[in-house]
């Protein structure tokens, strides 16, 4: 049977499904159902690509260039399961906190009105662009994958209707429909160029065809599309405000997963479509080095829990960027042990940030909590030294891998992007340093107990035990970062198993 | 027409991005109608240069117009509609919590999560005695 459409068709079905439903325990339990379903999918997927396999489903039968193809290779194997593990995990926290009663102080664990307007279903939808954004091999198709997945967030992101949440959705939707309108511009001028929105039959076009400088332009308007999405440097001022406004759950998974499925796009469209042009691609690169420095200086500045970690999250996208963009399979291989560390340890962060403001509210100013809450104290610590790359840690592997690729590959601007990535790497240990002088350390007597629910908390746990477990296990998935770095080099599989010439159909 | 109508999506984006600059919440939502007017139009011109033999379905002889950016843009329709009826919602509800729909408004008024007083910047001050507190807006 084929497994390639179902990471779309589960998420679509309990979508509707949940809308419909009344009473909020049906609507959690159909909710986890579904999440757990799109997991077990995304694992069977994944580990049949891990050996290399590449599965295509070809929509309705229409042959590759003409229907739209749903193609996983390894990347996609990768990255689906990330989103399996992270959505599951995103709700239950949304579920399971809220079989609590609301008490005075659990400000942004309070989902339950938002929870009666949607928010599970609304996340399913979500969960189905970004599933549909990874697996899509239509450029066209991807467009549509972000406009799901964007319309999704948008609901997510103003549930609840506050003024800041107003302020920032107005900016978080502006940005996103003048970056849309550019990448349909880029689509048909694609289009009109190659005659195929197919992303495998326009680089079987581009062997042929050899350089052309409109070929570079539209690459780098694709670029610029994607860079966006991510929160690359100059269009990525969105993010850092934008991210803390909805309610806690939903902030974690846009920040461990939203930003990444646009770094996401720039790896698959750059490495299968545009890997000859290397204008674009250096252009994309230094706005990333300069991404990692604004996101880990940001990260300095703010004073509030989860504006501190969006802005962690701006860096952290930048490392991964670089990494992709670097131009070698080894840069690459960092980058993708890096997306799956930067995945975990985000999201891990964003779910402490969120008990931490339970505890005190939004501001990190609030010293003496590591005696009357030692393990929120222990998981922010493995999180924050993961988050910095201090060596034992998952985030030491990605970055050491990232920055001794950036040195072997030389020239002037590489080396300029690893001292970059080092600096980055500093501010943002400085960053949690800070935080852990302002809220846990000092003189506890001023601190009065709050009750966590116990659902979030172990939620929590288990996020930061997936961090843990990454370093621990990090050289066998290191391994297999590099086996698909090495599939993404030419990309032949790919191409054989979705073009007609070779017929390879997913079973 | 072959010039006409370039001009045309490129008279659209740029009257779309003036819209999209001002401060006002309606012509920003006009502004970006306008942009993703002007890029559908250009995925028509876009598709035009390209000469296909027949559309997918038919095998009748004669010119044939390619469908696809037709249909490409169909979508783009749709889904413009689908943004520019949620922004219009968030407009009015924009308007409702301030009173009015300029974007000034709603970015400078005190914001309700600022850091606790200690750590303001005493020059100024979260809360300023000529703005006063929000009014909250029916729910």
């Amino acid at each position: 049977m084929n497994l390639v459409a179902w990471p779309l068709l589960i998420p679509l079905v309990s979508a509707a499904v949940l809308l419909l439903l009344r009473g909020r325990r049906i609507r959690g339990v159909v909710a986890v159902a579904a999440a757990l379903g799109t997991l077990a999918v995304d694992v069977a997927i994944g580990v049949r690509t891990f050996t290399g396999e590449v599965l295509v489903v070809q929509m309705a039968g229409w042959p590759a260039p003409y229907g739209i193809s749903l193609v996983a290779d390894g990347l996609t194997g990768l990255v689906l399961i990330l989103s399996g593990v992270i959505g599951l995990l995103t709700v239950l926290f949304l579920a399971i906190s809220l079989r609590h009663p609301p008490r005075r102080g659990t400000g942004p664990l309070l989902n339950r009105a938002r929870e009666a307007f949607g928010a599970q279903a609304l996340l399913q939808f979500l969960l189905m662009g970004v599933n549909m954004s990874f697996l899509t091999g239509d450029l066209f198709n991807l467009f549509v994958a972000f406009e799901v997945m964007l319309v999704a967030s948008y609901g997510l992101l103003l549930l609840g209707g506050e003024l800041p949440q107003l302020r920032e959705g107005i900016k978080y939707v502006v940005i996103n429909l003048v970056a849309s309108a550019l990448f349909v511009v880029a689509a048909g001028m694609a289009y009109g160029l190659f005659g195929t929105l197919n992303m495998a039959d326009i680089a079987t076009r581009l062997e042929i065809h050899g350089p052309d400088p409109r070929v570079g332009l539209i690459a780098l308007m694709i670029g610029l599309v994607f860079a966006t999405k991510a929160a690359l440097f100059p269009l990525g001022f969105w993010l850092p405000n934008s991210y803390p406004v909805p309610t806690a759950g939903v902030s974690a998974f846009f920040a461990a997963l939203l930003t990444k499925v646009g770094a996401y796009s720039l790896i698959r469209t750059f490495t299968l479509m545009f890997p000859h042009e290397r204008d674009a691609q250096l252009i994309v690169l230094t706005l990333a080095g300069i991404t990692m420095l604004i996101g880990a200086l940001g990260a300095i500045t703010r004073r509030r829990w989860r504006h501190t970690l969006a802005f962690a999250n701006v860096a952290s996208i930048g490392y991964l960027v670089v990494g992709a963009f670097m131009g070698t399979s080894s840069g690459l291989s960092a980058a993708l042990f890096y997306l799956i560390h930067s995945v975990l340890v985000v999201f891990a962060l964003f779910l402490i940030a969120a008990l931490a403001e339970c505890i005190a509210g939004e501001s990190y100013r609030a010293e003496g909590h590591l005696d009357v809450y030692p393990w929120l104290g222990v998981a922010f610590f493995v999180a924050a030294l993961a988050l910095a790359g201090v060596p034992p840690s998952s985030g030491f592997i990605g970055k050491f891998g990232l920055v001794r690729s950036l040195l072997e590959a030389g020239g002037t601007l590489r080396v300029a992007v690893a001292v970059s990535a080092l600096v980055a790497g500093f501010c943002l240990l400085y960053a949690g340093m800070q935080i852990w002088r302002g809220f846990f350390w000092g003189a506890s007597d001023a601190v009065h107990r709050v009750h966590l629910p116990r659902g979030a908390t172990s939620v929590t746990g288990v996020a930061v035990v997936l961090v843990l477990a990454l370093a621990v296990f990090g050289g066998p998935i290191f391994g297999a970062a590099e086996r698909v770095a090495e599939q993404l080099d030419g990309n032949r599989d790919y191409l054989e198993a979705v073009l007609p010439a070779g017929q390879v159909r997913g079973e | 027409m072959e010039l006409l109508l370039p001009l045309l999506a490129a008279t659209l984006i740029g009257a779309g991005v003036f819209l999209v600059l001002s401060r006002a919440l309606i012509r920003l939502i006009l502004g970006l109608s306008l942009i993703s007017y002007g890029a559908n139009l250009s995925i028509l011109l876009a598709g035009a240069g390209v000469a296909r033999d027949a559309p997918p379905l038919l095998d009748l002889a004669g010119p044939h117009n390619d469908p696809l950016p037709q249909a490409l843009i169909l979508t783009a329709i749709v889904i413009g509609f689908g943004t520019t009826a949620l922004l219009l919602v968030l407009a009015v509800r924009a308007y409702q919590a301030t009173g009015t729909d300029h974007v000034q408004e709603l970015v400078e008024r005190p914001d309700p999560m600022e850091p606790p007083e200690v750590f303001a910047d005493p020059e100024h001050p979260s809360v300023s005695p000529e703005i006063g507190p929000a009014r909250e807006g029916p729910r």
